[in-house]
């Protein structure tokens, strides 16, 4: 098979069966398992298949275009030590989904189970045959996502989910701290191709960032292989179901840390930092690990932290730098997931058998279940270290290896003892493994009679026992070959000579196993009563655990400190966060300016125009005073805001713009009536009884907040003032304008003609902004109900109602009719004169101040008057215009418009022009832009009327409510 | 006024003389498409039940021609059209370059799948005041703000969407989002008024308001130009639309309030129009200042990133969680504008259209977890694993997207910042970029946890719900199918976009082509 394609598979199918299991029935333990087994026993024949090219040409490659902007390809890499992993991957994934058919229970939901497991395994597989580093960060990301989700299966489980939750940070930080550094070799050497890296040692380990990247590609190993100090989440992570943890935390998972460190071995050891960062972890791991497991009560606890101790041993192995040193390393990735993973099937079986997994608990299985008595015994046998076994030979091999001298510190000579130290705590746990379960009393108080498990269900064990046997008693004629594969494709030239023989003589590293052995059989002997007496976990420090810092400064980041910043920094107010953001702009517009660059000498007095001035003090003046009356008298606030508008409406016309000047009047008008109709329904303002006294912080405030609107408002005008005074550039486009307007734009009225033709664009957007607007304004009234002491008649209403009511030959509303009888009528005869008035100004905007704008605005004045001569029942029964319906109608018309000149090949918003002889009225200038600003027209009046209506229905609303509330009480009484 | 004698004026040299091909109108498709589709909406009020099928015949037209004009500028470089014939800079521009057509296709989606989801959740007093036209108006302003190639048009594009917002936001009436509503007014108001003052000083500046011809002036004005209070008072004003820290309180104080539509719409689009506003201006416009001010800009990012997370992390409400998660994401963007190099800003634009995609889904995911939980609180939410793995699946793809987490489309973005913040030495960047993924994991896994994984909420809360009885919303849960399969495929296959988004940075970097779009001559 070409190799390509081969690769690929082997990554796919995996991935494509996790997505074939999710679909089958939640109980098809059977057919999960034939397709889950079926898919590894797949892999793990494509990576046979592999091997003759492998030991042919050293290593097969796929590479495809992926993202050739980043230089990334999808590049497969398998060498003998990808095959060797790729092997251990798929050929554990069989023998544990096998496995895994018995122990499931027929209420597990297991297509979720064998879909996360063969995901797992294609990530996994991912991993190890990534050919390119991102690639390699990629799977090794979703490895830890599969592991969250596999440890949280049983997710009922607050434990479980605790775990999952618990692996997934800790590798999470991990994988980031990997992808850093995986950016930064990648920037060292300029590939991210696994090749090119490996072939790149030197440069890597001479540059800057040499030391940068490697602590954080060390996070990334050591997390995921949880090595001290980050080796607390695995006997969490003991939460997941059994198969799992043999699966991925013992055999596979846990290894890619070490894989990892073994791959670029050849690249970033052999410096000072890689010895004491690497030798340190692993040897603070090799022996805490080995004392906590000692006094575990839960088998599986006493296997994950066996587990990370053997972690330890290989990732001190791999600190030391030296090729036999990294031989061993490989050897033990191999031994330690031999018998771990079947130790960890057998504390499932026990589990399975007797329903629980404390050691206290248990004894004296060895009656019910020998077989798999024998096999827990041998593969225990094989953890720690016993001759003949696989265990033992990598354990020489280490021993040999701390004796040697690397680079003399005091790590380097603590090394012999810290390993036999270990050694023995591991026999220690071991014999206690053995023991407690297998031998002494029954066991009490257990649900079922235990017995031997299915055939199909030891076989796993079966199977991996035998291969500790025959590689512990004939390792070079089994394992050898592909050992020598796996190490020439790390070291290459620098592969040392070594051996894999039983038997090296009478040698030190004897003496050290032999004292070990014996050490240990003695500790357990002293610690054996104690050990059933006391809580879990080892003796004094029992609550100084990493997990327990961990979760607490967990909760301290993301709860206390994080609700503690919200509260401090962040405001749910709105006065603090206008503060903050013109202050904020203040500081803005003044930090880039130095002073000398305001030209503010430019002025000279004799330019200044003394009427001129005083218009715009006094509107300054209103500005002013209507902010500061803003809170206590809304209507002199108001009228007083009119005073400030006019000011801007004079400047406009002294200025020579009229038709600005016009607009900004009706405005004006038509905003000031709307406000006013508005503030009647507003709550009243609290009174504060008793005498006023102000505290001086709220002084302060004040001052403080009258400081800041004075400096910004005095900024803005300084910013307005010197970009008016400065010089003019060039060429502007208003000069532009002034001169193309009537020439090309058909208008005299430049302003127009800015609206509807140059600027058109705007004008479309800014008038669909007021139909929002208007739409919004009546969304939000329709909803509204005022608030209960805005409800109640106005004084002056309730006494003439009391008066009409009082007269026997009077109705209610008389007295107000004839009141306004005259305005009234003068209102109501207003209405055509008003509405002639809208034509003209909208038919001579063209050449003169008018326009669409500005005749709408007119128009809507019409109908506010109506609404003010009378009321709003006798206006609403009698009015014809949906202003909904203009507004989409205004919108429509002016957007067409511009679209009509596609018809013409020409841009949108072209207009074309002509004057038209109409009989009586003379030479009429019709351009498009005339139906565009008809347009415009209908969406300001149909805006206009619409808030109009939305704040009018207040009333009869009001008095409605009010009259009902009035009812209510007179009944109550 | 201009009398006879400006009649000599050559013509050509003013307007356009020959017909402009009609697939140009292309550049402006994408505002009048939904401005025409909203103004009928508003002429057939009273026609409920059409309103939602019209609009979705208005959006797909609308995702239809911003795929083409997307297609269109890759293939031709950036497109320019003026209104009304002028020549530009008289007439409004509108310049559609592969950052803006990018921007404007990925909201045009977003705003048709939240169109389809509202379907379900915008009932009939919602679509009466008008749901559908103010989201259709909001397009307008949308795609307007990202095609648009003149500041001021650049303005009332921000107003017509701010106040279409607001519409959409203030749509139900209720207490809560009058309150979150009032602040978000007045905020934005002022944070569009600050634009606007800013807008004001550029054109005394320039004497131009053509945004090509700006970025040709700026090359070559006097030295006394005052570019640098225009580059920081822009920074401001975009800064806030944005929500970078600190002016960005409005933002958890209002997004949780409205319909979850409308929250979703805003948490995809808004702030990311702020974003593309400041690398136009910034980028763009005033190249010089903005280096001046990239570090100011870095530990604007930086604290952004990393105090919205926090913010996340603190909340319980899941609208108000993904609130500070869009806040943390702007953080991220605004890292891309610090570091000002092609591959930074490229990692910028990838993660706004990432972000776009990413927070829609979020909100839209609360919703359909509070229809079928009961609940937002994630005090109260439990057991919806059992009740729908498929969310369960969504959910938890769409955490991984938010984190920056293989196999989903947040991944990539960040590659690319952390890439372009290694290679610049800009150490404490790339540290907040993961620091600030890895804390989004931690506040995703807890939503996950609670409101999945655990089968009964915490002990002396009611449980609101029965997984076995829930509610099983198909529309809600469709749509969020729909927008996680192009999450995943943008994680699985980013090559496309990272293509699309280095154009994009190119194109801001080095203007030239820009500016060739609208002034064809080279000159002018």
């Amino acid at each position: 098979m070409n190799g390509d394609v081969l690769l690929i598979l082997i990554v796919v199918l995996p991935f494509v069966g996790s997505v074939l299991a999710a679909t089958f029935r939640p109980n098809a333990r059977n057919s999960e398992a034939w397709l889950a087994g079926g898919v590894a026993l797949a892999c793990l024949i494509l990576a046979a298949i592999a091997y003759p090219a492998i030991v042919e040409h050293g290593a097969i490659r796929s590479e495809s275009e992926w993202l050739p902007t980043l230089g990334l390809n999808f590049t497969l890499r398998m060498d003998g030590f990808a095959w060797l992993f790729s092997v251990l991957v798929s050929g554990f994934g069989f023998l544990v989904v096998l496995y895994a058919r018995y122990y499931m229970s027929p209420h597990d939901p297991v297509p979720r189970f064998f879909a996360f497991l063969l995901a797992f395994m294609g990530a996994m597989l991912g991993m190890v045959i990534s050919g390119n580093l991102v690639l390699l960060v990629i799977f090794w990301e979703l490895t830890s996502i599969f592991s969250f989700l596999l440890i949280g299966y049983w997710h009922h489980n607050a434990g479980a989910r605790d775990g999952a939750r618990m692996a997934l940070t800790i590798t999470g930080i991990g994988g980031l701290g990997l992808l850093v550094g995986v950016l930064l070799i990648g920037h060292i050497v300029g590939s991210y191709d696994l090749d090119r890296v490996l072939a790149a040692g030197d440069q890597i380990r001479e540059h800057d960032l040499y030391v940068p990247a490697l602590i954080l590609i060390l996070l990334g190993t050591l997390t995921k292989s949880a090595q001290f100090p980050f080796h607390f989440w695995l006997p969490n992570a003991m939460a997941a179901p059994t198969p799992v943890s043999a699966y991925l935390h013992s055999a596979t998972m846990v290894k890619a840390g070490v894989f990892l460190m073994a791959r670029l071995w050849p690249v970033l050891s052999g410096t000072p930092e890689w010895f004491w960062i690497v030798g340190f972890a692993g040897m603070a791991s090799l022996l805490v690990g080995a004392f906590f497991a000692i006094f575990q009560h839960d088998l599986k606890g006493l296997l994950a932290y066996s587990t990370i101790s053997h972690l330890g041993l290989i990732t001190m192995l791999l600190s030391l730098g030296s090729p036999l040193g990294a031989v061993a390393a490989i050897f033990h990735m191999i031994n330690h997931a031999t018998f771990k993973a079947s130790l960890f099937m057998a504390a499932g079986i026990i589990d399975h058998e007797t329903g629980t997994r404390d050691m206290r608990r248990l004894g004296g299985l060895f009656r019910y279940m020998p077989i798999t008595a024998t096999l827990a015994m041998v593969a225990s046998a094989a953890m720690a270290g016993v001759p003949l076994l696989n265990g033992f030979l990598s354990k020489e091999m280490f021993f040999a290896e701390a004796i040697e001298t690397h680079a003399k510190s005091v790590l380097d000579t603590s090394a012999p003892y810290v390993a036999v130290l270990a050694s023995a705590f591991a026999v220690t746990y071991s014999l206690r493994f053995i023991h407690t379960v297998f031998f002494g009393p029954k066991p009490t108080g257990l649900e079922r009679q235990p017995h031997e498990p299915p055939f199909w269900m030891r076989f796993p064990i079966q199977f991996l026992v035998l291969a500790c046997l025959v590689v512990g008693t004939i390792p070079a004629l089994t394992v050898g070959p592909f050992l020598h594969t796996a190490v020439i494709s790390v070291l290459g030239p620098n592969t040392p000579f070594y051996s894999l023989a039983v038997w090296h003589g009478f040698t030190l590293p004897l003496l050290m196993s032999a004292v070990a052995l014996v050490a240990g059989v003695v500790l357990y002997l002293l610690l054996n009563g104690y050990l059933n007496r006391s809580e879990a976990g080892p003796p004094f420090i029992r609550r100084l655990q990493a997990q327990r810092i961990f979760e607490r400064v967990l909760v301290v980041l993301s709860w206390k400190w994080a609700r503690s910043i919200e509260a401090r920094l962040g405001t749910r107010r709105l006065q603090p966060q206008l503060r903050l953001l013109v202050v904020a702009a203040f500081i803005a517009a003044l930090l880039p300016i130095s002073l000398d660059d305001l030209s503010l000498t430019s002025l000279r007095i004799s330019e200044i125009d003394a009427v001129f001035v005083l218009i715009w003090v006094s509107g300054i003046c209103c500005a002013v005073s209507a902010a500061y009356q803003a809170k206590y008298h809304r209507l002199a606030a108001l009228i007083l805001l009119g005073g400030a508008g006019l000011s801007t409406c004079i400047t406009f016309a002294w200025f020579s713009a009229p038709d600005l000047a016009l607009t900004q009047l009706l405005v004006e008008i038509v905003t000031t009536v709307l406000l006013l109709l508005g503030l009647r329904w507003l709550p009243k303002r609290i009174e504060e009884e008793g005498p006023k006294t102000v505290s001086l912080g709220t002084r302060f405030r004040r001052v403080r907040d009258f400081g800041i609107a004075v400096a910004a408002g005095g900024g803005v005008g300084v910013l307005a003032f010197v970009a008016m005074t400065s010089p003019v550039p060039l060429e502007t486009v208003a000069s532009y304008y002034l001169e193309k307007a009537y020439v090309e734009g058909g208008g005299k009225n430049v302003v127009n003609v800015i609206l509807v033709d140059f600027r058109g664009f705007d004008t479309l957007g800014e008038v669909s902004v007021l139909a929002v607007v208007a739409l919004t304004v009546f969304a939000l009234l329709r909803r509204f109900r005022p608030a209960a002491d805005s409800i109640a008649v106005p004084d002056q209403q309730r006494m003439q109602n009391d008066f009409d009511e009082a007269e026997p030959d009077r109705k209610v509303g008389d007295t107000i009719a004839d009141y306004l009888l005259v305005p009234a009528v003068i209102m109501q005869w207003a209405f055509p004169v008003i509405i002639v008035l809208a034509t003209y100004l909208f038919l001579r905007g063209h050449d003169l101040p008018g326009g669409g704008f500005v005749a709408g605005i007119a128009m809507a004045a019409a109908f506010i008057l109506q609404y003010m001569a009378a009321g709003t029942r006798w206006v609403e029964e009698r009015l014809r215009i949906l202003p909904v319906s203009w507004i989409g109608l205004g919108l429509l018309l002016a957007a067409l418009t511009g679209m009509g000149a596609w018809l013409f090949g020409y841009p949108f918003l072209t207009t074309y022009s002509q004057y038209v002889e109409l009989p009586t009225v003379g030479a009429t200038p019709l351009a498009t832009a005339l139906l565009f600003d008809l347009g415009v027209l209908g969406i300001v009046v149909g805006a206009t009327v619409l808030m109009l209506i939305a704040l009018a229905h207040q009333s009869t609303r009001g008095l409605r409510s009010a009259r009902v509330a009035t009812e209510a009480e007179q009944e109550e009484a | 006024m201009a009398g006879e004698s400006a009649k000599a004026v050559d013509v050509a040299g003013a307007m356009i003389t020959g017909p402009v091909p009609a697939v140009d109108w292309l550049i402006v498709a994408p505002v009048l498409i939904p401005l025409v589709f909203g103004a009928l909406l508003l002429m057939f009020r009273h026609e409920m039940r059409w309103h939602g099928i019209v609009a979705l015949i208005g959006l797909a037209a609308l995702v239809g021609a911003d795929a083409a004009l997307l297609s269109r500028v890759l293939e031709h470089g950036p497109l320019s059209m003026t209104m009304g014939s002028w020549l530009p800079p008289f007439g409004i521009s509108f310049t559609a370059d592969a950052l803006g057509a990018t921007f404007a296709l990925t909201a045009g989606i977003v705003a048709f799948v939240c169109a389809i989801f509202a379907l379900r959740d915008i009932d009939v007093s919602g679509r009466r005041y008008g749901f559908y036209p103010f989201l259709m108006l909001m397009m307008t302003g949308v795609s307007g703000a990202f095609l648009t190639g003149d500041i001021f048009n650049l303005y009332v594009w921000f107003e017509v969407f701010v106040i279409s917002s607001f519409g959409l936001l203030v749509l139900g009436s209720e207490r809560a989002q009058i309150d979150g509503a009032t602040k978000y007014a007045i905020l934005n108001l002022v944070g569009t008024t600050l634009f606007l003052i800013a807008t004001a000083y550029l054109y005394g500046t320039f004497g131009t308001l053509n945004m090509a011809d700006i970025a040709r002036k700026a090359q070559t004005i006097s030295e006394a130009a005052p570019l640098m209070t225009l580059a920081t008072l822009y920074l401001l004003a975009f800064g806030m639309k944005a929500a970078a820290f600190p002016v960005n309180f409005w933002l958890p104080a209002s997004y949780h309030t409205p319909r979850i539509v409308a929250a979703a719409l805003f948490g995809g689009l808004l702030t990311k129009i702020g974003i593309y506003a400041l690398l136009r201006t910034l980028v763009m416009l005033f190249p010089v200042e903005r280096a001046i001010l990239a570090d100011l800009i870095g530990w604007v990012a930086v604290a952004t990133m990393i105090l919205g997370v926090l913010g996340a992390l603190a909340q319980s409400d899941t609208r108000r969680v993904f609130g500070f998660l869009v806040i943390s994401g702007v953080g991220v963007m605004m890292a891309g504008l610090a570091l000002g190099t092609e591959t930074g800003l490229s990692g910028t634009i990838f993660y706004a259209a990432h972000s776009m995609l990413i927070m829609t889904a979020l909100y839209l995911l609360a919703g359909v977890m509070k229809e079928m939980g009961g609940s937002f609180s994630l005090h109260e939410l439990s057991g919806l694993y059992r009740a729908s793995p498929l969310l369960t699946g969504i959910a938890l793809l769409l955490a991984l997207a938010i984190a920056g987490l293989p196999p989903a489309s947040g991944l990539w973005p960040k590659v690319l910042l952390v890439k372009a913040a290694v290679d610049a030495n800009a150490w404490w960047l790339a540290g907040a970029i993961l620091l600030t993924g890895f804390l989004t994991t931690i506040a995703m896994g807890r939503i996950f946890l609670f409101a999945f994984w655990r089968d009964a909420p915490a002990k002396g809360v009611a449980k609101v719900f029965d997984p076995a009885t829930a509610a099983r919303p198909v529309v809600g849960q469709g749509v969020l199918v729909v927008l996680t399969v192009p999450i995943v495929l943008l994680g699985v296959f980013p090559e496309p976009v990272i293509r699309v988004a280095n154009m994009a940075a190119a194109g801001l970097l080095h203007s030239s082509a820009y500016i060739n779009a609208v002034f064809p001559a080279g000159g002018g």
